[in-house]
């Protein structure tokens, strides 16, 4: 059965009818358009599908997309604002933060998640928060260093 | 995964024999069978239902008698089942062994072997293994109950 | 995922008015989680989603009685988070803390954990050593039942297909306790325990004889396992040192573990009483390191006790 939702995504107001069933990551990557969000598991224990949901990380491909009426979703492609990427964004590109780039969208939005609320986090803090993120690619040294450093490009 | 029950059973031999080799009562006395249906001599249909918390599953199939031995008092039984919504799929096989033990006492001991396919088994052998004893505990006590009642 | 129904009702009332409606077949889902993954297999199949997102007024955190009282909608990370938590009950917060990841916290909340019911939790074993107890709901009204008799078995609790957890109660706990929390990880961070341990322990006031004791344990077993014979032999007894080591070899007693990925089962009994008493060592240490700082010399500035734990 349908349901018609509203809520808004990157600050852009989203108006769909959409089956009960479907999950949040289908929606953004389908229904908008938003590919930028991976599915990596499928369970929920990789983090690629990491979005924020009002400013609070959540997992895209356990959440049903009819959880998001209401609610604030960012996806990576809404980090970066008038063509400018974010801090965090920018640090992962100075300092080697990815590799292949599957886990990437994931990383960075949990990454903003983090500097939002702690906004010089040390090795430990980062380990601690962004445990929910995996890579196989990078051995996490670069991206713990690109998360450590973003501050360099806080306004 | 594989199981054993043992129980005494304050029956002779024959008569205990007889009740295991009418198929429809004995799978009955397995909790959750819903139905049991003859297609031929040593061929049946079944329904069962199992539920673990949240999780119910409808299994559909066939209960097959394998093997009538009475000079060694053994039968055995062959089931396969697919869950109705594919979630997964069960087949195994029980052994019944009889041994007199007195006059009116029996020692029934039934060995099970079973192999959970899909996506049941893949989800959780420990659910599925106490579940599975339990199940089958109640089975021996429910065969237990109506012979000696 | 098979199709179904999904409802957003605004108040308890209507809660239970929706599962009335659509009976057993009806799934209450609040961070959905847990539930969504064994829909996504197919496994658990509702004719109808209750969501409890719109149910206002259910996920406070307070004091009361001189304990904590926590609302049934109210997120992992919001008990991680609490500075009411973390003063009173930090074992509470940092058992909170390990669950999973920060994603899955900031979504599940503690009354859907409790009612998913799966052995491997990380709060119910400290929930249980806490002494507490669940508040459940229905439309006829409430009723309160011990922690400890709410498991059943694997996914199995005490609730009807038409109660709610509403309130997860921690009593005040007594002078000269302390409390520990312990997960036993030998694979990655974000698992659940191979075991876990949990001991509250209160001293009398020499601080020289257990005047109680509460253990409990997860992963080793179809329930939590709330270990009452290993609580009796050291209740009332002197503190001396094999009293931890002989609780922990009583509480393997208790524990029927499955060999699965994370150890076999022999591996986890032992293990079990490894950990029981750590547990029981940590929690003695946060009594003496309590006392200690009560009686330190109060600096000029307030400071709050620092416990042991995790940052946020």
């Amino acid at each position: 059965m349908n349901k018609k939702i509203k809520f808004r995504v990157n600050g852009k107001k989203a108006e769909l009818e959409v089956p009960t069933n479907r999950l949040l990551i289908d929606c953004l990557r389908y229904d908008l358009g938003l590919t930028g969000t991976k599915e990596g598991c499928s369970v929920g224990v990789c983090g690629a599908c990491t979005v924020l949901l009002d400013g609070d990380m959540i997992t895209a491909c356990l959440t049903l997309a009819v959880m998001a009426d209401g609610h604030d979703i960012t996806t990576v492609e809404g980090l970066a604002k008038n063509g400018e990427l974010n801090p965090v964004q920018k640090s992962f590109i100075q300092y080697g933060g990815f590799q292949c780039g599957i886990c990437t969208p994931g990383q960075v939005v949990a990454a903003t998640a983090l500097l939002k609320e702690n906004p010089k986090p040390n090795e430990e803090e980062i380990k601690d928060w962004m445990m929910g993120n995996l890579c196989r690619c990078t051995g996490y040294y670069k991206i713990i260093e690109s998360i450590e450093k973003a501050h360099q490009f806080a306004k | 995964m594989k199981f054993s029950q043992t129980a005494q059973i304050p029956v002779a031999r024959e008569p205990l024999w007889d009740f295991l080799m009418d198929v429809p009562k004995v799978a009955k006395s397995l909790p959750g069978v819903e139905s049991v249906n003859k297609l031929d001599d040593t061929t049946y249909e079944g329904a069962l239902t199992v539920r673990v918390g949240p999780i119910k599953l409808n299994l559909q199939g066939k209960i097959i008698l394998e093997e009538q031995n009475k000079t060694d008092w053994r039968a055995a039984l062959r089931a396969e089942a697919k869950d109705r919504m594919a979630a997964g799929a069960v087949n195994g096989k029980t052994t019944m062994t009889l041994k007199e033990l007195g006059a009116n006492q029996t020692e029934l001991l039934v060995e099970t072997d079973v192999n959970i396919l899909g996506k049941i088994g893949e989800f959780g052998q420990p659910i599925i293994r106490k579940k599975a004893d339990a199940m089958l505990k109640e089975f021996v006590e429910n065969i237990k109950k109506q012979l000696a009642g | 995922m098979i199709p179904f129904e999904y409802r957003t009702p605004k108040n308890l009332k209507e809660v239970h008015a929706t599962l009335k409606e659509f009976g057993a077949d009806a799934k209450l889902i609040s961070g959905g989680t847990a539930l969504v993954i064994m829909m996504k297999q197919r496994l658990v199949r509702p004719s109808c989603l209750v969501s409890l997102g719109s149910v206002r007024g259910l996920n406070g955190i307070e004091l009361k009685n001189g304990g904590v009282s926590i609302g049934g909608l109210a997120t992992h990370r919001s008990v991680e988070g609490s500075s009411l938590v973390r003063r009173r009950l930090p074992m509470l917060a940092e058992t909170y803390h390990h669950v999973a990841t920060l994603r899955i916290r900031n979504v599940a909340t503690v009354g859907g954990g409790l009612a998913h019911a799966d052995p491997n939790q990380d709060p119910p074993p400290s929930l249980i050593a806490l002494g507490a107890t669940v508040k459940v709901t229905s439309a006829n009204g409430s009723r309160v039942v011990p922690l400890d008799e709410f498991f059943k078995g694997y996914y199995e609790t005490i609730l009807n297909p038409d109660e709610i957890i509403t309130e997860v109660m921690v009593p005040k706990l007594a002078a000269n306790t302390g409390a520990a929390y312990i997960k036993f990880l030998p694979r990655t961070a974000d698992d659940y325990a191979t075991v876990s341990a949990a001991a509250v322990l209160t001293l009398d006031k020499t601080m020289k004889t257990i005047a109680d004791v509460r253990i409990a344990l997860g992963s080793v077993g179809e329930t939590p396992i709330h270990a009452t014979a290993a609580e009796a032999l050291l209740r009332g007894q002197p503190l001396k040192a094999e009293a931890f080591a002989e609780a922990g070899e009583k509480a393997k007693e208790a524990v029927d573990p499955v060999s699965d990925f994370r150890g076999s089962a022999a591996y986890k009994k032992d293990m079990a009483g490894v950990f029981v008493r750590r547990a029981l060592e940590k929690a003695l240490a946060d009594i003496r390191q309590q006392a200690k700082a009560k009686s330190a010399p109060k600096p000029a500035k307030k400071k709050v006790a620092k416990k042991k734990g995790k940052k946020k």
